[in-house]
């Protein structure tokens, strides 16, 4: 792989999210460095998809900071997220059904596109050089996922594994630096997730892309990821490479207390 | 000729992103547009120009303002008529109390206030939404009525409440004509659906479709909920606040608070539910639908009963229109929500595949 790792570009600094009564989240530190791949781990429950909510401002955390490239945040709003070049997918997909792919990839653009309402209105001029401009992008991103032959397709008649693909195309329209995959491969067949875990190398490859990812397929994680933090019950059991992870004894504890 | 795409290859993003990439159906269009234009205007007599055509092309613009918010942006509103009464009597202040003041900026003036107010009235919609959401555009329909009535100013204290236009100028051409008249709500009609189409096929567009299907990916994208629900309770607003001072000024010519009440509201609801939500020919449909329908029953259900020896009142046929609808908004709603405009793009889906099944 051509790609380096770098310095910790997100720092999580003692995080903890409760609702209500239940404790989501107690006091989680970790760190991600570019260009990485950073898998979360950890049986249902354990905290996972609200730790990446907490990331991209979807959830305030009671307690702890975020440090994203050095900046100092109590808690992330999904519009600074955005903006600071924060993309992610869904773990159950929210895309928007009544819209094409096309136009579902096309939103991911969003916050590229500068034509004023006016502008907009009168389409003719600076409104359709830009959506001529972003078209183009977006077509390159169709061809990488390769669902060319859906494009015109409303989300909502697509198959479960396509939408998954729809849902990376729009997060990858952000041209994010930063990109959160909330369980991209459940659901899917083994030919699916072969294609998923392909995607997902490249985007990292090709565009250095750091990754957080949160997967349950052990296989699929131990496999691509380059660090792994573990959680179980809100709080963080181990952290380290994939090998070290696998054989720490409370992981292997946690893992065979829900599986069993 | 047969309806087919079949040899018609898209060489360019620019030719696939045109409102009718299909050749036939610009064809199709540019034919009715022109028969609107120059055959219509031939052949209509009055009644027909009076009581069908140009309550159908304002209602439509109406349709279309409302079908912005509610189709597209998923903001449901029952205060439709009275941003078309805010149009209406903002425009006609604008006249009356402005020296040479035309007619027709007048008119814009009066969308451009509908517009602001709307936004005044789209802010609850930041913090609720659905049925609650609804009563709070209630609450703006009965504001306005309120408002209209007892605020003598707004109807530059007329004795009986009732305002009116006396002559329309169209920067120094008189409308007195129904052709004319027509052919003025025509061209505007034109005009503001392709803003709507170009809105909706555009970055606007999406934003107010991705806020309606899944606000928090919408968010989590960068879109702004507010900047994207307020533009659209602002741009509908002002195709109603123009539709509105259309009524009046064209359509009416003299009227009182209560050509904008809430049964307008509801009227115009079911329109877009009826037409199609989310789309823009679905404007057109639901406008006529509901336009002819009546004028429909009032012929076709006397006759009907003269058929089995029964007489039909007036008053019975408009009962029964209550219930057509009635039935109709829940077979729609339930069966299905995208209206005739999507039976329509089913039937041509069924030709361009035709004769082949699959
Ligand atoms: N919006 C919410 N309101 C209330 N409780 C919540 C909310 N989101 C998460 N929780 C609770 O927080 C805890 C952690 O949930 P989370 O979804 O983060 O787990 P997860 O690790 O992603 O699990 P899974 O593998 O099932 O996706 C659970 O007990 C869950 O019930
Ligand atoms: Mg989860």
């Amino acid at each position: 792989m051509g790609r380096q790792i770098g310095e910790v570009i997100l720092d999580l600094k003692n995080i903890s999210l409760s609702f209500g009564g239940v404790k989501a989240l107690s006091d989680i530190s970790f760190d991600v460095r570019e260009h990485e791949i950073r898998a979360i781990i950890g049986p249902n429950g354990a905290g996972k998809s609200s730790m990446l909510n907490v990331i991209n401002g979807v959830y305030r955390p009671q307690q702890g900071e975020i440090v994203l490239r050095g900046e100092h945040f109590a808690n992330m709003t999904p519009a600074r997220a955005a903006r600071a070049g924060i993309a992610r997918t869904f773990q159950n997909l929210a895309l928007f059904k009544g819209m094409t792919v096309l136009d579902n990839i096309m939103a991911g653009r969003n916050l590229q596109m500068r034509a004023n309402l006016f502008q907009q209105a009168i389409w003719f001029g600076p409104a359709r050089r830009e959506e001529l401009a972003h078209r183009a992008k977006v077509e390159e991103i169709i061809d990488f996922l390769e669902i060319q032959h859906i494009r015109k397709v409303p989300v909502g008649r697509l198959p479960y594994g396509l939408q998954k693909r729809v849902d990376l195309g729009r997060a990858l329209a952000m041209e994010p630096q930063i990109l959160l995959l909330d369980e991209p491969m459940a659901g899917m067949n083994v030919e699916e997730k072969q294609d998923m875990c392909r995607f997902i190398l490249d985007i990292n490859d090709q565009f250095g892309t750091t990754i957080v990812l949160i997967e349950h397929d052990m296989g699929v994680v131990m496999d691509i990821s380059d660090r792994v933090v573990v959680l179980d019950y809100g709080r963080k059991i181990g952290d380290g490479a994939p090998d070290e992870v696998r054989a720490n004894p409370d992981v292997i504890r946690a893992y065979l207390g829900t599986s069993n | 000729m047969i309806y087919r795409e079949n040899g018609q290859f898209k060489t360019s993003y620019a030719a696939d992103q045109q409102i009718f990439p299909i050749r036939q159906d610009r064809i199709a269009i540019l034919a009715l547009l022109i028969f609107a234009g120059v055959g219509v205007p031939l052949f209509a007599d009055e009644y027909l120009f009076r009581a069908i055509l140009i309550p159908f092309l304002i209602l439509s613009l109406a349709a279309l303002g409302v079908n912005l918010l509610v189709g597209y942006c998923g903001q449901i509103t029952l205060g439709a008529g009275a941003f078309m009464a805010v149009g209406a009597y903002a425009a006609y202040n604008f006249l009356i109390r402005v020296d040479g003041m035309p007619m027709l900026i007048a008119v814009l003036l009066g969308g451009v206030v509908a517009a602001l107010v709307g936004i005044v009235f789209g802010v609850p919609s930041l913090r609720v939404r659905g049925l609650y959401l609804a009563v709070a555009t209630l609450a703006a329909q009965f504001f306005w009525d309120w408002a209209f009535l007892r605020i003598r100013w707004f109807t530059n204290y007329s004795s009986s409440g009732s305002v009116s236009v006396a002559e329309l100028d169209f920067f120094g051409w008189r409308i007195e004509t129904p052709v004319e008249k027509y052919l003025l709500c025509l061209g505007l009609l034109i005009l503001f659906a392709l803003v709507a189409k170009n809105l909706t096929r555009g970055a606007i567009g999406r934003q107010w479709m991705a806020i309606r299907d899944m606000d928090v990916a919408a968010e989590v994208i960068g879109i702004r909920p507010m900047y994207a629900k307020l533009s659209a309770f602002a741009v509908s607003s002002f195709y109603l606040g123009v539709a509105g001072a259309l009524w009046g000024f064209v359509h009416l010519g003299s009227w009182e608070p209560a050509a904008f009440s809430i049964d307008r509201s509801f009227q115009l609801l079911f329109m877009v539910i009826i037409g199609g939500l989310g789309s823009i020919m679905g404007s057109f449909f639901g406008a006529a639908f509901i336009v002819v329908l009546p004028i429909f029953l009032n012929q076709f259900l006397p006759w009907l009963g003269g058929l089995v020896g029964v007489t039909i009142s007036t008053a019975a046929v408009s009962h029964a229109e209550f219930m057509i609808f009635g039935a109709l908004i829940i077979f729609f709603l339930i069966v299905e929500p995208h209206g005739l405009a999507r039976l329509w793009s089913t039937g041509k889906e069924k030709l361009r595949l035709w004769p082949f099944p699959h």
